[in-house]
Parts: structure tokens; sequence; C-alpha cells
């Protein structure tokens, strides 16, 4: 520690009478216009421990902070109350004046009788005079208890540790090793990128979503500051914001990067398992050794350990080396300052029957189009499914997104989504333009309720599919589209029906080749990281921040933010600012070493403790009191212990302790008292 | 003019709103000392001029201050407000930003915000503070709760009378200012212009801003706000309670003809705010919601909207295409009901909303620096991995100067902004004054326990 | 007594939280609105931090009436306004078996910006003790 809030030190400030210096500002007239200031000075004289009572025509002046600084310089006075406007304007001003003077600055008691007494008593001047009085009478009080204090420091491990190597945890590892802290990525797959590597092309650029992950590996490459862990989980998590100590089990990959791409190419061959692959949304099949992409990072692959049958024929393949078919998980410590949790969004699944979905192999998520798109995915993008040319697609908005209670069932999740997805609308917009690009004689059909364009240049998305002739049919959110068989034979095998809002609620019957279901962003299941560090979650059940407007990126934990779609729908865009906004508040966290806590904590008196629990009851949402046993003359006792860390200065804790041992510093209830006393006395 | 002698800071903060704010107070908590220059006499933007705020409805103010103050009190923020910057030049690879110091007319260190000067003063003039709808005189301080608390003379509206000067206790006013060049060196420079709102004469068919009953958004966020312009929601042209009160959405969005093709993305939702308030203001009163189509994507916001649906405020998918008046001045509007039968109808209310579209407030063009994207907004030359990366080599761009966005957004665009410029200070040889480990407890961390543990 | 003071009036004192309810009452002063100069404000990081006697205490020593100003539900410190809100219950309870009247003592909301509700809670307080009894419980 490097200072501390001292209840008992310097005493020999203590041991004589404390000698008040009292200033009253007149605020030009402000004040002194309504309250008769010669009447509030004689009368602040008179009071106890007041060594000087002065006045000033504007005491945020040079030569009203003079005055205060000579007295304290001279030892007329070491301790200082003002009377003046309220402390949000000037309190700060003052402080660093005592501060200049060479005085602690919390040996100081600002008096409000601008706002709180001339201001809002203009038609009751002597009532006013009144009040000044008993206020600066108050302040008196309460800085006879005033005592120095100081900031608390707290140790700080300058070190991250980023949850998830997706964009927004790849974009938020990198920002903070360009700011010269080491970080650590745990990412659960055996691989980097999330769910960006599953993306065609992304809006509103159209790059190619391989390309811009290339480029943030690439900067994430050149930061010597990040190890990165694949397969790595969180499974115990201890310790406080500027030293959290992680338990982290990682699983081994089962391919090292000897092997050639000749040799991992025969392993794989060799493998008899076939699994629906992750990566193209069960579009595909893929082995228990495997590699999700071509772009993959690391380029290496790994064993799936859930479904590998341990049979050794990958490892004869390749020659007997290269693979280890040994799964036991290694445990490893991790010492971090703070933690950026980027655990990402699940897809919405659909019920079997859904929109037809499952029932009908022509129903697919947007998801699932996407990779259909994807000249590297599993058709080399082509659209075709059994065989017939694709002449219309439907496109069906906001499924499992704006659901409503009693109007939609819950889930395979057993939950109603109520909130949009934000991407979805712009994503689809985008896929059905690229529908159109490779087949120019598709007709394409939105099916939307709000088309949700918001983000910089997606409106353009609109404006072009309306301009090329995509069909937009507005539906109610209580009449949605059904998904038929086509009766019809020899036709598209599907039929939407839809009551159109825009055509006098006419009910449509689209024939349609191709269903794609714009399916929205679920939050995924984080109950163990949840548990472990004691986060809260939104009603949606994701990661909850403290404040939407001014601590955005923040947990309730101290030192745990949050980037990314764990916290809520966004795109890449918004999850690489998110990243970054998380990056830089962990940066300037742990900036200088250690972290600056203002003295305001709950400290203990250890004579008056005698370990009954109450405050450790009471600090429940902080958790930051704790019992220690001390053994003293062969006794053993429990006292009560403040982790200033984790204090936040509530007081919870004093109302709850009957024994009044314990307090916080610069806000005693003693003090309280004072002031109560001074409020009700009469002054003559 | 006379030029001052050059002042250098790591980073420069161009605009005070909240993502000015949030930008410099994290890169100041780095250890990195920041100008921020503000063109209004006080900071805060347009944020600490709304009433309260979409999903939550907390209060405007309550959250706005604290961001306010933080930046006030902070040892390593420098605030420098009415002042523009007029160049941004780069020598030997730092960037040297010309400003402007307006004349306030009034001496800031002597100037205590005391207000006896605008007591004193005779003249009353429209307040922009309050969308004009309440006065002010002369020489005055911004409004209540303004960084700094320091008058300003509005020379424009000013009869020379006197009366101030004769006011003033500390002798602060000064007709004699000029304004005054400054030169700042800067290794960063951080834009965070904000935005204007769309004018509400933009749209001749909408009444070019001359119907009395026809407000703006702002406007209307003024009447809301506790200690607005006439303490409470009335119509400005009779001074009657609005019984019957539209908004038109997409007022200059999403049209190309007339205003803007972009979507404005902040209006759907503070006019379904403003539709709540006003509902609980004037619970009688019917709301009506004029909408193409209703975009509610942010965290919150679809329930929000839900909730507004469910306490009867009416949501009409229709376009206005125009807005006339009857005798007694009610709004009228023409109407097309795009559900149903697209039918046009006239209906007339007691007072309209116009849902203005966000304009640029800046463009950094006119300061030497790159032109902005065709949307007139900053560009971003990485819009998807560093959207906050501008075509000059470091400067970045923070909230709504790189396109329309809402609080939330902004404060983490502003976040971001500030890593960018953190990462570009680093790698420039800078890190902040004690940010370095230098005065680090590093080497003693096993001998010491977690936190202050007092006893 | 001040010299010169006239009638003795009941005397609230207002706990006003740091975070809102106090700077809602300065702004009631910017905007020049006036209260009973008996109001006495007292700024507070959390009333959570007083225990039930400190209440029971300040009526003793003769303050009539007790406005707790917090900042609701839009509290900075987690878990601090239920605990607040069920303590002053407790304070209402002992308050009854003390034979006092119980509106003495009132919880309410009040933010940066609420000055009519600031207004009228302590006009209402105003009157109240005129009418319950226009004399502290135990005058010193």
């Amino acid at each position: 520690m490097i200072g501390q809030s001292s209840a008992s030190a310097n005493s020999g400030e203590k041991k004589q009478a404390p000698r008040i210096g009292v200033y009253i500002c007149r605020c030009g007239g402000n004040i002194s216009d309504v309250v008769d200031i010669e009447r509030v000075v004689q009368a602040a004289s008179q009071i106890a421990d007041v060594a000087v009572a002065r006045q000033a025509p504007a005491m945020c002046s040079q030569a009203g902070q003079d005055l205060v600084t000579e007295d304290l310089r001279n030892q007329t006075v070491d301790r200082v109350v003002i009377a003046a406007c309220t402390p949000s304007l000037h309190e700060h001003t003052f402080r660093e004046a005592i501060a200049r003077a060479g005085r602690n600055r919390y040996l100081y008691e600002h008096v409000n009788i601008r706002e709180q007494a001339s201001w809002c008593s203009k038609s009751d001047p002597q009532g006013a005079t009144e009040k000044a009085i008993r206020l600066v009478a108050a302040g008196v009080a309460k800085a006879r208890f005033a005592e120095p204090l100081s900031p608390i420091a707290v140790n700080a491990r300058r070190h991250v540790t980023v949850v998830g190597g997706g964009i927004s945890g790849l974009r938020a590892a990198c920002d903070l090793a360009r700011a010269g802290l080491p970080v650590a990525i745990l990412e659960k797959s055996p691989f980097l990128g999330g769910r960006l590597v599953q993306w065609d092309r992304v809006y509103p650029t159209e790059q190619a979503a391989s390309d811009l992950l290339r480029e943030l590996l690439n900067e994430v490459a050149e930061q010597p500051g990040i190890t990165v862990y694949t397969r790595a989980e969180i499974v115990e998590a201890r310790g406080c914001v500027g030293d959290f100590q992680l338990t982290v089990k990682r699983q081994p990959r089962g391919v090292d990067d000897t092997l050639s791409p000749e040799e991992l190419g025969a392993a794989i061959d060799a493998c008899l398992v076939r699994v629906p692959s992750e990566h193209d949304f069960g579009l595909s099949q893929r082995k228990a050794i495997y590699r999700p992409c071509r772009d993959s990072y690391p380029n290496a692959a790994a064993i799936d350990w859930e479904h590998c049958t341990r049979c050794g024929d990958c490892l004869k393949a390749a020659g007997g080396k290269g693979i280890c078919l040994d799964d036991s998980p290694e445990l490893i410590s991790i010492l971090t300052g703070a933690i950026v949790l980027a655990t990402g969004y699940d897809l919405y699944q659909p019920k079997p029957g859904e929109f037809g979905f499952i029932d009908y192999p022509q129903v697919i998520t947007l998801a699932q189009l996407e990779r259909l798109l994807d000249p590297d995915g599993p058709t080399g993008g082509s659209l075709a499914r059994g065989g017939r040319p694709i002449q219309n697609v439907c496109l069906i908005h906001c499924v499992g997104s704006r659901q409503i209670e009693g109007l939609h069932e819950p889930g395979l999740d057993g939950k109603i989504h109520e909130y949009c997805s934000r991407v979805c609308c712009t994503a689809t917009l985008r896929a059905a333009a690229e529908v159109r690009r490779g087949l120019p004689a598709t007709n394409v059909f939105e099916l939307y309720q709000d088309i949700r364009t918001y983000g910089r240049n997606h409106e353009q998305y609109y404006e072009d599919a309306m301009r090329a002739g995509v069909i937009f049919l507005c539906y109610a959110a209580d009449q949605p589209p059904l998904v038929l068989k086509n009766p019809a034979s020899g036709g598209a095998p599907l039929s939407v029906v839809v009551k159109d809002r825009l055509t006098f609620g006419e009910e449509l019957e689209i024939p349609a080749d191709l269903v794609v279901l714009a399916t929205g962003m679920v939050p995924r299941n984080l109950d163990p990281i949840i548990d472990r560090l004691k986060l809260s979650r939104s009603a949606e059940g994701f990661l909850q921040e403290v404040h939407p407007k001014l601590r955005p990126v923040e947990l309730a934990v101290s030192g745990v933010f949050v980037a990314g779609t764990s916290q809520a729908p966004m795109d890449l865009a918004e999850s690489c600012s998110s990243g970054s906004a998380a990056a830089v508040k962990a940066a300037a966290l742990l900036s200088r070493g250690h972290i600056e806590l203002d003295p305001f904590r709950a400290r203990v008196d250890r004579d008056r403790c005698r370990g009954e629990g109450k405050c450790v009851e009471a600090c429940e949402h902080q958790k930051a009191i704790t019992f220690v046993e001390t053994a003293s003359h062969g006794e053993t006792s429990r006292c009560a212990q403040v982790n200033s860390a984790l204090c936040n200065g509530c007081g919870i804790c004093v109302a709850a302790c009957p024994h009044q041992a314990i307090d916080i510093a610069g806000w005693q209830l003693a003090q309280f008292d004072a002031i109560v006393d001074a409020l009700v006395a009469d002054y003559s | 003019m006379m030029n001052s002698v050059a002042t250098e800071v790591d980073a420069l903060v161009i605009g005070g709103g909240i993502a000015g704010l949030q930008a410099a107070i994290d890169l100041a908590n780095q250890g990195f000392e920041v100008l921020i220059v503000e063109k209004e006499p006080s900071i805060g933007g347009k944020m600490i001029g709304l009433s309260k705020v979409f999903p939550t409805l907390d209060c405007c103010s309550c959250i706005c201050t604290p961001r306010m103050a933080e930046a006030e009190h902070h040892p390593r923020i420098s605030i420098i407000t009415y002042t523009d910057v007029r160049r941004v030049d780069r020598e030997n690879g730092s960037l040297l930003a010309t400003l402007i110091r307006k004349p306030r007319y009034v001496d800031a260190d002597r100037c205590t915000g005391c207000r006896l000067c605008e007591y004193a003063c005779n003249m009353l003039v429209p307040h922009e503070f309050e969308g004009g709808l309440g006065a002010r005189k002369a020489i005055y301080v911004p409004f209540a709760n303004a960084v700094p608390q320091l008058a300003v003379l509005d020379l424009d509206s000013c009869m020379l009378c006197g009366n101030c000067q004769r006011a003033c206790p500390t002798g602060a006013i000064d007709f004699l200012q000029e304004p005054r060049e400054l030169v700042v060196r800067a290794a960063t420079v951080i834009i965070a212009t904000g935005y204007e709102m769309i004018p509400a004469g933009f749209k001749t068919e909408f009444g070019g801003g001359e119907l009395k009953n026809v407000l703006t958004a702002l406007q209307v966020e003024r009447l809301l706000a506790p200690h607005g312009p006439y303490g409470r929601v009335l119509r400005p042209s009779d001074g009657k309670e609005p019984e019957s009160i539209a908004f038109v959405q997409c007022a200059g969005s999403r049209d190309r003809s007339a205003g803007v093709p972009y979507c404005s993305r902040v209006c759907c939702m503070y006019a379904i705010k403003q539709a709540m308030l006003l509902s609980g203001a004037l619970p009688l009163a019917d709301l009506t919601i004029y909408y193409m189509d209703i975009r509610a994507f942010g965290k919150g916001f679809e329930q929000f909207y839900q909730n507004a649906k469910a306490m009867g405020i009416e949501f009409v998918k229709a376009k206005v295409a125009r807005i006339t008046e009857d005798q007694d001045q009610n709004p009228v509007l023409r109407v097309e009901i795009v559900e149903e039968d697209g039918r046009v109808e006239e209906r007339t209310h007691d007072m309209a909303v116009l849902s203005l579209g966000l304009l640029p407030a800046w463009n950094p063009a006119e300061a030497g620096l790159a032109a902005p994207a065709a949307d007139g907004f900053v560009c971003s030359i990485q819009p998807h991995l560093a959207p906050s990366r501008t075509p000059d080599e470091g400067v970045f761009v923070a909230g709504a100067a790189a396109g329309p966005k809402d609080i939330p957004d902004s404060v983490v665009e502003a976040g971001a902004a500030a890593m960018e410029a953190t990462a570009y200070l680093r790698g420039h040889g800078r890190s902040g004054k004690s940010a370095d480990p230098d005065d680090s407890i590093e080497d003693e961390q096993d001998t010491l326990a977690t936190g202050d543990v007092s006893a | 007594m001040l010299p010169g003071s006239r009638e003795k009036v009941p005397r609230i004192l207002i706990l006003a939280t740091e975070a809102c309810a106090y700077p809602g009452a300065d702004h009631v002063g910017q905007i020049h609105a006036e209260y009973p100069t008996n109001a006495y404000i007292v700024r507070v990081p959390a009333p959570v931090i007083f225990p039930e006697s400190f209440y029971l205490r300040c009526f003793e020593k003769g303050i009539a009436g007790i406005l707790v100003m917090s900042c609701g539900h839009e509290c900075p410190y987690p878990g601090a306004y239920d605990a607040l809100a069920a303590r002053i219950g407790r304070v209402h309870q002992r308050m009854i078996e003390r034979k006092l009247d119980t509106s003495r003592l009132r919880l309410c909301a009040i933010c940066t910006v609420c000055s009519k509700a600031f207004l009228k809670e302590v006009q209402q307080m105003h009157e109240k003790l005129l009418q319950v009894d226009a004399e502290p419980q135990h005058a010193p």
C-alpha cells in the first residue's frame, strides 16, 4: 500500500484544540444582498475553536484564496470552513488552495450559503441570515472532527485478460498491447476469429470478412505482449480489481504445427468420424480432426475430443508424428489486473416447424445463406437446393427477434426475445443484393415489420434494393407470414402466405424456392463465468453494464469490462469500438501500476469490533468486508476487515454495526451528530 | 489580433460535448495532457440541453453534469470555451492547431459567475439554449449548470448601456476584448464536433419554419425539461395546453429531395421518448407518431417502443407530405396513410413536432484536414476494425461527428477514439505523465496484500 | 435564540444525497425559487449510513421533521436504496412506539433538476409540521 486513510495518525494535530478559520463569501452581492454577512462573521467568531472569522467579496478570487493560504501558512488556523456557493463549483478550488499552502486538503469543510441560503430565501433576509449562521456552525462542528486523509492506493498488476478471441476480443487485446499492457487471450474454441469467419462479405463496405480478420490478426501479431491460449476456459476466479487470480483449464489441440500440409491432409482424410460443421451451420460435415476453414488461425488443425474415437488412424496417416491423442487438460494460473469479457453471441435457433424450418430443406437461416454465398463455402457459392434453379427467394425478417409476450411461443431456450437484433435488417438486404448479383433473374421478396437500416451507409442498401425491384411486404407482428408446401406440382416447392400492410392488408401467396429466416442474436450461456465473477445479466440475458451512458463498458464488478456482443447485439464496427472502449478503460485503470481511490472508505475500529458480523452481512453487494482472526495473548479473536478496493464508501455497514465500530473516513457518524447539534443550538 | 505563445499538449479534443468529454477523460486518466476546445461558451454539447434520455428515462442533466465536472476538475484536462478551430497544420510530426478565442467581453479571470450583470441588463433576446422559446439577457451565464460558470456578452444584442459594467463587483466586463489567436501544439487530435439539427425551415412544404405550433424536437426537449422555458408544456402561439400532438418522423432524413439521404438514427427513439413524457405531462392529450419504419434497434429500445404502444401512443405508418395551419394556427398535416388503403387525409392537431435529422456540425476540410465523406460527416478509413481512424494521421473521430449516433454509442466510440489516440501517442514515444510504471509498485507485488486492508 | 429572531419555527433536517438531491437543492437556488428558511440541507454520500437511532436522536434534540432525499433507484450504490427504504420503515415503527407522528420523517427521491418536487416536499413537510405540532417534542 502506498497511502492509507489514517484515523489515528498525526495525533500531533489532535493534541491541541483545533484552530478553525471561517471565511464568508459575499459573492459580489449574491450572498450579501440577502444574508447579513457582518452578523454571520460575528456569530462565527463566537463559536468554540474558531480562531478567525473573515469575509471577502469573492472567496474564489485570488484575493479570497490568499486569505486562507496566508492564515494556514502562518499557522493562525489549522483547518478551514468556507461559506460560499455550492461545493460543486469551488470545493475543488479551495481544496487545491489548501494543498498549495502545504496542508491536507481534507482539513476543510465547505458550507453552501448561496444556492441553499441567499438565493432560495430572497424575501426573508433575516431567516436567510439565521440559516447561514446555523449552516456555518454546522460546518465548524463537522470540521472539528476533520482529519487529514490521503488517497488510498491499491496495487494493480499491469496485465489484462481478454476472454474471447472473436473480433471484439482481438480488438481489445491488440489495443491493450498497443497501450503497453501485457495481455492474455483466452479462447474457448481451438481457433481465433469468432463468428466473423463465418460471414462472406460485410456491410457497408462489401469487404470480405476473411480479409478483415486477417488485417486485425496482423495487427495482433505485431504486438509482442499478447499471449493466446486456445481451448482455454476460466474455471476459478479469485481476488479483485488490480489483482485477479484466474485458474484456466486448457485442453490440448492434439495436433502440433510440425505436420506438413500434405501430412495433415492425409491425417484428416483418414478420419472416419463425421460431425456437422459448426462453421457451415450444419450445411456440411467435418472430421474429428479438423480445421474450420482455409483461413483459420492458428493454421494448425485441432482434434474435437468429444467426437474423436481415439482410433489412431490420423496418427498413422500422418506418419506417426505431430498428433497426440492424450486429451488431459492442463491448469494454468494467470495473475491479472483486469478482465475484458468478449464472449460473443449465439444465433437464434428456430424451432422445428417455425416458418417451416427443418420441415422443408428449402428453409434456411440467414447465416446459412451467407455460407452458401461464400465461394469458399460448402456449395462453392451455389444456392441451388435439390437441383431446381432458384427463381424466388423469400427473406423473412425478425425471426426470433421483437417477440411479444403472449403472441409468440418461447423458443428452444424457453425465452421470449423482445429485443431487436439490430444487425439483421442490413445484413438481410446485403445478402439479398448478393443473391441478385449472382443470379440477376431471381425475384427477391423481403417480408419485414420495419426496415432498420440505421447505421452509416446502411440506408443505401434499402434504397438500392427498392430501385432494383426487390419486393417489400410489410407484415404485422401479430400476423406473421406462413411457410407452406406449395400444393401446385412442378412449381416452386414452397409457398409463403403473408398479409401485406402496404397493399390494403391483402393476403398474398408467394411461390418460393428458398426461404431465408433472418435470425437474431441471442445471449450465450455464460453461467459459469457469471457465477465465478459474480456478474449481473440484463433481462434478455446479455451482460449488464453499470450504466448505459455513463459507464457503458464497465460491469458491476470493478475491474471487469465488457466488449462486443456479449453485451447486446452489435455489428462488426460497433463490436470493435466497444472492444477499444473496454481496452481504454482497462488501460487507464492499470496505467500507474496502482489504483488510486478517494479516501472515503469504511474502516474498522478494532478496539470496538466484537466480530459479530453485522457489517459483513450488510455489505452483501460489494462484499468488501471479511473477517480476520487475530491471536493475542494466546486467544484468537475475530474482527471485521475492509478491502478498500471493493468498498464504495456507501456506509451501509455503519448503520448495521451495533457497537459503532465501523465508520466512513471523512463522513463519520459523529460528524453528522455534531452537525445536528449545531443546527438545533441557539446562537446569541 | 495577437499571437500567443504555443501551448503544448498530448491531445487536443475538438468539441466539449459528451463524446469529447469522455475521450478527454479516458486519455487524461492515463496521464496524458489534454486540451478541450469548445466553440460554445459552455461545455456539455447538445446533451446538456436534453430533458430525459431513452430508453431508461433518466434525467439527462444528472448523467451529463458529472462528466462535465470530472473534465473541469481533472488535473490533466484544460478546457477553453468559446473558441473556434481555424486551422490544423502539421509540423515536425506534430499537429499545430490555430484557435480563435472569441471575445466574451468578460474577463474570465475576474468573473465569478455571480450573474449581477445578467440581472442588471435590460435587453431580452430569445434564448438559444431554450430553442428560442425562452428569453435571455444580452449578457448572461449560458445556463444553470454551465461549465465554466462565466458570463458572456452577446454584443449583437447589446445596447452598450453600461449597466452590466456598473453592476459587476469585480470589474470583469471588458467591451474592448478582441478575438485572440492561440496556437496549440498537440501530438494527436480527436474530432468530437457532434451534430447540428437540420434547420426547421429546411422544407417549404412543412411551413419553412414559420408555423408557430410546429416545433423542432430540440424545442420539445426544452419544453419537457424540468426547468424549461415555460415550466410546463404549452403551445407557443397562444399558451394553450395542446390536446393533440403529432410527431413527423424522418423530417429531413431518408429524404434525398429536401434533406439528407441517410437515417439520422436517433429520431425514432427521441420521438417515442418525447411522446411518453408528453403523455405524462398531458395525460389527456392524443399523441400520434407518423412514421415510415420505427427504428428501435438499441439495447432496450424495442421494449421501450412496445411500452409506448401499450400506453396508447398511436403509431401511424404514413408519409407527411405537407404541413399548413388553419385560422387558429393549428397545424394541418396532409398525410398519406401507407397502411390500409393508401388514402390521403388532412389531419389537424394542436401541435406538431418535426423529428428533424442530424447534420454534421463542422467540416474538417475548412481547417485544412481531410475532406469529409459523402454524407458530410468525418471520414473513417477503417470503418469496420477501427472506425475512429481518419485519413489524417494522428487525427481520430468520436461520436456524432462520424455520423448520427445516440449517447451510449457516442460514449463507447469516444472510448475507442481515446484508445486509438493512446496507441498513437505511445507509438510516438509519449507515455502519460506518471502513466508509466515508474512509480509502480510491481516489485513489491508479491509481498503486498490486495487492497487496503484497514482495521 | 438569535437576537431579533421571530417566533420559533419547526426545524427541518434534509439529508440530501451528494449525487442527486444535493445538486437538486442547488438547482432550486439557481432558479431563485424560495422555500422556508428553517429547512437545513446536509450533504451525505448515501443516507443508508444512518442507523435508526440517529433519526430518533435528531427528534430528541429538537429537529421537528426529517426529509431523506435520496437518488431513488438511480442510487449509485448497489443495494443501498432498498436498505434505506427498509430502514426508514423500521424508524417509522419506532416512532409509533414513541408516539411520534410518522409524517415527521419522509423518504423521497429527488434528482439534480427536480426543483418542483423538491419545493413540494419541503413545503408539505413545513405545513405538516406546523399542523402536527408547532413545537418540537423535546425542545432544547
